[in-house]
């Protein structure tokens, strides 16, 4: 049994009168400790699968299964305490809250989880540390460059030492030399921390880092060429 | 351990400090709302304790029964108060005098010193039995008028639209042709009586050219007692009295003022609801610059409840603050001002009834000017809000 099931997922948008169906009965296994990009075309619905898997969104039809838990039966409540303990989410601009310094961005995850102020302390500090960032703890997100706020946003998705982190193109408004600074703090995440990464992006070189690499064409699932299946699936 | 599951309450408190300038300009608009809620209610509770402090349930008068309600229409013999004394039971007596107070009373146009104009004042001719019988009423400064005097009470000028000094003691008031001067100051307790000024009944009377009297003033041993008052009135049909209970006179006129008061309270209902929309005007702007800030929030896992929760906490914050602003500026400008009104003048009250009133305002404010943004907000799909700008 694989970390992540993704079973003959379905997403359809009504748009007006025509329905658009990114996700046509999608099947996807994720181990732990895979590192796995999902390319593809703009607009071919990789954020949308991203977003499923992290608990954001709801299937049109089909199961996710993620440590055991089918998340599409979880009500919305339910939904967010699940994604508080197993997910950890690298958005593309960041997404810090202004108002909070980094530190306190970086504690925000643990806040909802049963721990003691101690121990959140020091988890905090271990993940500003993984970013190279102690030094600019006290500083507010407009006080840091680009590449330092998205490291603070790392870290904050790894706080909390999640089931599985989903970055959606976190290099996407980045310059080359600060994507690369980036690509290699995943891969220590992966590599060291050993956590289980799912990164979503169109840039071919930047998906190539990952372990393993899939393709979202035409509604479904392609790695290594061949399309996934559901029925080679099951008999994994 | 439990989590905490709440966003640090920092996180409201520095979000009023992100855009200082709508912050303070919001928190000045609630501060005008929550003052004049407190204003407003001021009035209305000084107009109430003027009225229900004058009533003394010991206390009966007796007047004539031609005279409706309005005591300054009423004229009675001169031998009533001696005919009461003889007739009823029940009388405070201390020393061999009774507490029986006969008094002239009327609204007459009144000129000091300096006033161009005069204005319309309240006299009541009293003997020395008066101070027995209204015992609120203290001499505070100098002493009671004899011949040729009067005494005025703390808010006469307030009543005449004259300058404190004009009515200090010394200074001279002229009404019905002659002049009188100031001999004493006096206080009631809040009730009507301070916004009267009080001459010896005898001059009054013959400055008037009256012998009869308007009302006497019975203080009983006991507020049952005033029955055989009432039914001494009732017996002496010849004498057309009525008797009521200072406390039943007082009572009546105000539920003449009750068309007044609900004005006062729509008053305050509008003037809240006016400062709903200030608050729901900030907490829009707030919000609708923070959509991604909060769908960001709700995808590390934060339930809408929590955020819904810190967006109250920060309109309720800026509203609290308002009130409080509001209370200080209220204690030390509102309270205690003198009104001006057709019975009297009164007090503004800035008391804990107004202040609890006008803390409850800004806790409604803050909570009713958040909700329907942050639910707006809470509404839309995570997946949609994380995209937006
Ligand atoms: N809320 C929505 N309502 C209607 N259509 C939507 C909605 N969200 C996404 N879509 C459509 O679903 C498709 C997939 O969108 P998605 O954002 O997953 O694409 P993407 O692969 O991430 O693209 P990009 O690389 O540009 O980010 C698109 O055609 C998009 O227009
Ligand atoms: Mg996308």
């Amino acid at each position: 049994m694989s970390l992540v099931n993704v079973t003959n997922v379905t997403k359809e948008f009504a748009n007006g009168e025509e329905t658009i169906r990114p996700l046509d009965g999608v099947s996807l296994s994720i181990d732990e400790g895979d590192f796995i990009s999902l390319m593809g075309a703009s607009g071919s619905g990789k954020s949308t699968l991203l977003n499923l898997i992290a608990g954001i969104d709801q299937v049109t039809s089909g199961q996710i299964e993620v440590a055991g838990t089918d998340i599409t039966k979880l009500s919305r409540g339910k939904l967010a305490d699940w994604r508080a303990r197993h997910i950890g989410y690298i958005f593309q601009t960041h997404n810090l809250i202004p108002v909070l310094t980094a530190y306190e961005n970086v504690e925000l995850p643990l806040l909802l989880l049963p721990m003691s102020a101690a121990e959140r302390r020091k988890r905090v500090e271990i993940a500003l540390e993984a970013v190279d960032l102690t030094s600019r703890a006290s500083h507010y997100p407009r006080q840091m460059s680009g590449g330092q706020e998205q490291r603070v946003g790392i870290a904050r998705a790894i706080v909390a030492n999640p089931t599985v982190v989903v970055a959606d193109e976190p290099t996407g408004s980045l310059d080359d030399e600060t994507t690369e600074q980036i690509l290699h703090l995943l891969e220590r995440v992966n590599n060291e921390l050993g956590m289980t990464l799912l990164l979503v992006t169109h840039e071919a070189d930047v998906g190539a880092r990952a372990k393993r690499q899939i393709r979202l064409e035409h509604s479904h699932l392609f790695e290594q060429g061949k399309e996934i299946k559901t029925a080679q699936l099951r008999m994994a | 351990m439990l989590s905490q599951r709440f966003l640090p309450w920092d996180y409201g408190v520095r979000n009023l400090f992100r855009r200082p300038m709508r912050s303070a300009l919001t928190l000045g608009g609630l501060t005008i709302v929550i003052l004049l809620v407190l204003v407003v209610v001021g009035f209305i509770r000084g107009l109430e304790k003027s009225l229900s402090a004058t009533g003394n349930p010991h206390v009966v008068l007796v007047y004539s029964l031609s005279s409706a309600a309005d005591v300054e229409n009423s004229s009675i013999p001169a031998r009533t108060p001696s005919l009461i004394s003889a007739s009823v039971e029940g009388v405070s007596r201390q020393q061999g005098v009774e507490f029986v107070s006969p008094e002239l009373y009327l609204g007459t146009r009144i000129s000091t010193a300096n006033m161009t104009e005069p204005g319309m004042g309240l006299v009541r001719g009293v003997t020395t039995t008066a101070a027995l019988v209204r015992d609120h009423v203290q001499l505070v400064e100098g002493t009671w008028p004899q011949t040729g005097e009067v005494m005025v009470g703390r808010l006469a000028h307030s009543k005449l639209g004259a300058d404190e000094e004009d009515l200090a003691i010394g200074q001279q008031v002229t009404f019905d042709g002659q002049t009188w001067t100031i001999s004493g100051h006096f206080t009631a307790a809040g009730s009507a009586f301070e916004s009267e000024i009080w001459a010896p009944l005898a001059d009054l009377q013959t400055t008037l050219k009256r012998q009869d009297l308007s009302l006497v003033a019975v203080r009983m041993d006991s507020p049952d007692a005033i029955a055989d008052v009432d039914l001494f009135c009732r017996e002496r049909i010849d004498l057309e009295l009525k008797a009521v209970s200072e406390s039943a006179y007082y009572a009546s006129l105000q539920k003449h003022y009750k068309p007044v008061r609900m004005l006062g309270w729509l008053v305050v209902a509008l003037v809240a609801g006016s400062g709903i929309f200030a608050g729901l005007n900030t907490m829009y702007g707030a919000v609708v610059g923070r959509i991604r800030e909060l769908a960001t929030l709700q995808a590390i896992g934060f339930r809408r409840r929590a955020i819904l929760l810190t967006l109250i906490q920060e309109a309720t914050l800026l509203a609290c603050a308002g009130a409080l602003v509001a209370c200080v500026v209220g204690l030390f400008l509102v309270d205690g001002a003198a009104v001006r009104f057709t019975m009297g003048a009164f007090m503004l009250k800035v008391d804990s009834v107004g202040i609890a009133i006008a803390c409850g305002v800004a806790v409604l404010l803050g909570f009713v000017g958040a909700l329907p943004p942050a639910v707006k907000a809470m509404r839309m799909p995570v997946v949609e809000a994380i995209k937006s700008i």
